[in-house]
């Protein structure tokens, strides 16, 4: 987008009023209109108020240092100068089950989500041609009048209305509101999207155990813990639970240290850690784990009944895996027979033990067979609902389960299919919310494409990114700081876990929660959506929620309904015990035979493309959707110390064969596209395989995102998972080639990253 | 009442998420200086994780280390600076003092550690990020140096705090950012000069070493090693 129109349009009337106010005063920046305190705080003393951080799917609860300050802002089309609480730093919730009061990196840069420079401010409409960027400014009651006069005919339509309402997974009621918005409208789709995907391991978890979730892992009891490719204390599943518990695994508990082995192909922070770090081939971690089962029921150190149904699952296990003999596993997944045997006797005799799959393992087309024969393995070692093992954080009944399976659920390769051929119903109107598929799905998807052809879209995102500058509309929501928030945690607690927060301050734009916009435009579609919709506002639908709680063992005593949801508010959810409580159950299809083993196959000729490619979920952006963010984009990268940019990791003799040096710009080329970025050759990576980060090279994200580095994304394969349909995002293959000397690669470390133990320098 | 601060730093807890890093930055108003300038070397990290690789490829093995100042009490920083603005205050931290630093940047060359970063022009947030910064801290112009204060602003409020309630501080009840946000508790802080304290129990540890200690700096931060 051309920035400038975007200012030209949308300042208009803002900026312009702030400057003639302070222009006749004759006082610079601070004399404009004083509105009235919204808040009675004393200067300089901090109040604390909850939250949830929504950086990622894991739902850390927040403690927000709230004081008193100054800020620029627009009411009622006036813009003027507040005295409001401000949020000035983002804790842990110390009460919340899942972080204990810790934060990640990432969630720690969330103030600059909602003081981000390149917030949209007020309701847009589009005037220029898509993607132009050129929009005026419109208000709340255009906005939303325009969004129900463009649902109004669809939703009188009997059969297919044509409506796709595309958003992040959702885990609390705004998934329940989005859906029973949705259920007014004949044939319409709610179509969940993000790249990092666990679509397949919540499929093999309700195979193997019934549940289709995430698992919690109880390290803090573990002594014997393997991750096959999982960055489970950076990026994965719940990465600060995780964290917490792996620090008493190695220190918290007297005279017991457990111990840590990481398999995968490129080194991430997770397996940095790891007393042993193996490389297996890609695609080959089923075999490994199967491998390892087979030891274990050979040597007789368990029995393969033990296993009961997750055994099942998996071909030849009742009769001992006689195909899976340490050497043939070997010769498929390149780790030692010697290796897979100790390991084996190692897991079998520091119990506790736990094996743990996740990531790029699973983003093969093979993917299922992987994440089917771990849990296999997790169910012969007994770790599955054990202490020290793995289990399933149960979920209150009656609350919108995350994950649930549901019939019918379109990618958004489906949708875009959906929408270039009409079939089988043409798509009339897309909603977007906190989706980005435009940025996060590979070229062949058509996605890009697609929503050129749809005729109306409307995007409630708090920023401009590749997929909102295709709206027609923008209604920006509030940020997460600004908002009601309800989350419930798919992993990292044993408790059932509400996490609830009402605003932790005043919205500092002429934006609103999308929540209410959509009651709103419920309510004046009248009929059949007013009803679907009752409730006054969201706050009034997550009171009415979590009302019911009240009756069971939990965080919060309370003599009236009154008290109970202001002690919810204030404490930040609701955690306890509740009956009826159910973790998702997936019964396994009564037709569901044993699968076989199955081959991953790579997008690209071995010939060609040389190098197997590896996008991983970077450490600072994790999907890319921080990458707008100055903080992380200035955190240097642990392994690498870069900062500001992508880069490309190569193993470092392979590096050398290629006469490829360290900052020289490399070109990586797979059958679908090209790209650039500066090398960094590593001793942690196997010598072929080829790994960039996801989250740079965003063509429209803001000024600190926009136009930096390059996205791996863009040069993947469509291929996906065989059973689940998921994006097999690991499964590309590339060739690579030096360009030129000067990749501009910006590290924090000065020195070459092989650093001897004694230099300490910078 | 005085105190000692000091820090442990499990090693075997440390995973690097640098949660730490971005913690420090919120809390203490630390500017970002954009791609040009990190890449000549003038990003500012009062804490930073580094790496040390062994082995090679498969047999490949990784330590992390966060290094903020040390706080050493035979500080090499102290005695260089011409101004006194780099000094030891009552308890025990090596303190700078802004508006006396005329920018020489003896300090940084002295200090064994890295831990001094010097500012190369006025910091500039893009409206509204200045909303972010925290009013406890002062923010450093150019020409300054600047360094890890053990959070010295949360330490003045909690022993307000204590004052207010006419009571003794107690171990824990506050934290520097950094400690606050660890995800694996790595990190543990407290008052030296008491011997039940967490941190001194920790820093009696037989994994406890002193980062170069042999140079004779005498750090307040204690590292204690990983076990494999
Ligand atoms: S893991 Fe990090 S990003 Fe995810 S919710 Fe927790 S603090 Fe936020
Ligand atoms: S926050 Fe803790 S675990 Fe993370 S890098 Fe810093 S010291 Fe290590
Ligand atoms: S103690 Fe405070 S100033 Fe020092 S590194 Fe930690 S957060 Fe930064």
């Amino acid at each position: 987008m051309k920035r400038r129109t975007f200012l030209i349009f949308s300042a208009a009337s803002a900026a312009g009023a702030l400057v003639d106010v302070t222009h006749k005063k004759g006082l610079p920046g601070k004399e404009m209109i004083r509105f009235i305190p919204e808040t009675k705080l004393v200067p300089g003393v901090a109040v604390h108020r909850p939250g949830i951080c929504t950086q990622c799917p894991a739902g850390c609860g927040l403690d927000v240092r709230v004081m008193e300050g100054h800020a620029e802002v627009v009411r009622n089309g006036q813009a003027g100068l507040l005295r409001m609480g401000l949020a000035k730093k983002l804790e842990g919730n110390p009460e919340h089950p899942v972080n204990l009061g810790k934060l990640c990196a990432r969630g720690q840069a969330g103030l600059q989500v909602t003081y981000n420079p390149d917030r949209i401010g007020h309701p847009l409409k589009r005037v220029g041609p898509r993607g132009s960027g050129e929009y005026i400014e419109i208000s709340w009651e255009a906005a939303i009048g325009e969004l129900t006069d463009r649902l109004r005919p669809l939703a009188s339509q009997v059969d297919s209305s044509g409506l796709v309402f595309l958003t992040q997974p959702l885990r609390g009621q705004r998934q329940v509101l989005i859906e029973r918005f949705l259920s007014v409208f004949a044939g319409s789709a709610h179509v969940p999207f993000e790249f990092f995907d666990d679509a397949v391991l919540r499929e093999a978890n309700g195979l193997s155990f019934g549940h289709y979730q995430l698992p919690t892992y109880d390290l803090a009891n573990s002594r014997y813990v393997v991750s096959l490719g999982a960055d489970f204390l950076g990026t994965w599943n719940s990465p600060v639970a995780q964290s917490l518990a792996y620090g008493t695994m190695r220190q918290g508990r007297s005279g017991v240290r457990g111990r840590f082995v990481q398999v995968e192909t490129r080194m991430t922070q997770t397996g940095a850690n790891a007393d042993e770090w193996l490389s297996a081939n890609p695609g080959s971690e089923g075999n490994l784990a199967l491998g390892l089962a087979h030891v274990l029921i050979n040597e007789h150190l368990r029995s393969a009944e033990s296993a009961a149904s997750a055994g099942d699952l998996i071909e030849g296990w009742k009769d001992g895996l006689p195909q899976y003999s340490s050497e043939a596993v070997a010769w498929k997944t390149g780790v030692p027979p010697a290796t897979i045997r100790r390991l084996a006797r190692d897991l079998s005799a520091h119990q506790p033990a736990v094996v743990i799959v996740g990531g790029s393992p699973l983003a093969q087309t093979n993917g299922l067979f992987t994440a089917l024969a771990v849990n296999a393995l997790n169910a012969l070692l007994g770790s599955a609902n054990q202490p020290g093992g793995l289990q399933f954080s149960p979920y209150a009944a009656g609350f919108a389960a995350p994950a649930e399976p549901r019939k019918g659920v379109l990618s958004p390769n489906e949708l875009a299919q959906q929408i270039l051929t009409g079939r089988p119903s043409p798509v009339q109107a897309l909603l977007v919310y906190g989706a980005n598929p435009a940025f996060a799905t590979p070229p062949g998807w058509q996605v890009k494409e697609s929503l050129e052809k749809v005729p109306f879209i409307a995007s409630f995102s708090n920023f401009v990114d590749e997929t909102t500058e295709m709206a027609d509309l923008l209604l920006p929501d509030h940020s997460y700081l600004e908002s009601w928030l309800d989350h419930v945690p798919e992993s990292g607690t044993n408790e059932v876990v509400i996490g609830v927060a009402p605003p932790a301050m005043e919205p500092l734009h002429n934006t609103r929660a999308t929540p209410d916009v959509l009651i709103e435009t419920a309510h004046r579609l009248g009929g059949r959506a007013a009803q679907a919709l009752p409730w006054k506002n969201y706050e009034e639908m997550l009171r009415s929620t979590v009302l019911p709680l009240r009756h069971f063992p939990g965080s919060v005593a309370a003599g009236s309904d009154d008290d109970f949801w202001k002690k919810v508010q204030q404490q930040g959810g609701w955690w306890g015990t509740t009956t009826g409580q159910t973790s998702k159950s997936a019964s396994r299809p009564a037709s569901f035979s044993p699968v076989k083993e199955q081959q991953p196959e790579f997008d690209g000729s071995a010939k060609d493309f040389p190098f197997h490619f590896l996008p991983f979920a970077s450490q600072q952006f994790y999907d890319g959707r921080n990458a707008n963010l100055p903080w992380l984009q200035e955190m240097p990268d642990v392994l690498t110390t870069a900062m500001w940019g992508s880069w490309v990791e190569i193993n470092l003799q392979t590096a050398q064969e290629l006469q490829i040096e360290q900052g020289d710009l490399v070109e990586v080329a797979s059958a679908h596209g090209v790209l650039q970025a500066p090398a960094v050759p590593s001793p942690g990576i196997a010598p072929d395989v080829i790994a960039m980060p996801v989250g740079q090279g965003h063509a429209q994200y803001g000024r600190y995102a926009t136009g930096r580095g390059a996205n791996p994304i863009s040069i993947l394969g469509p291929q996906r998972e065989t059973n689940t349909g998921a994006l097999a995002w690991a499964s590309t293959r590339v060739r690579i080639r030096r360009v030129g000397k000067n990749g501009e690669l910006c590290l924090f470390s000065t020195g070459p990253i092989t650093w001897g133990e004694k230099q300490l320098k910078r | 009442m005085a105190h000692r601060w000091g820090m442990v730093i499990d090693l075997d807890r440390c995973t690097g998420c640098e949660a730490c890093v971005v913690a420090c930055h919120a809390e203490n108003n630390i500017a970002t200086v954009g791609e040009k300038q990190a890449a000549m070397g003038r990003a500012i990290h009062w804490i930073r994780v580094e790496r040390h690789w062994e082995g090679e490829f498969p047999n490949v093995r990784v330590r992390f280390q966060p290094i903020p100042c040390q706080q050493c009490d035979d500080a090499p920083c102290e005695p260089v600076c011409p101004t006194y603005a780099s000094y030891q205050n009552a308890q025990g931290l090596n303190a700078q003092i802004y508006n006396r630093c005329i920018g020489t940047r003896y300090c940084a060359n002295a200090c064994p550690y890295t831990g001094r970063y010097f500012n190369w022009f006025n910091p500039s947030w893009d409206k509204p990020l200045q909303l972010q910064l925290n009013p406890d801290v002062s923010i450093r112009e150019s020409g300054v140096m600047e360094k890890c204060t053990f959070c010295f602003q949360r330490i003045l409020a909690a022993e307000a705090n204590a004052q207010a309630e006419k009571r003794q501080l107690r171990d824990g009840e506050f934290s520097p950012a950094c400690v606050q946000s660890c995800p694996s508790e790595a990190m543990v802080f407290g008052d030296l000069d008491d011997p039940q304290s967490e941190v001194s129990r920790l820093s009696r540890s037989d994994r406890g070493v002193k980062l170069l200690g042999e140079v004779g700096t005498f750090p307040k931060v204690t590292y204690l090693t990983r076990e494999s």
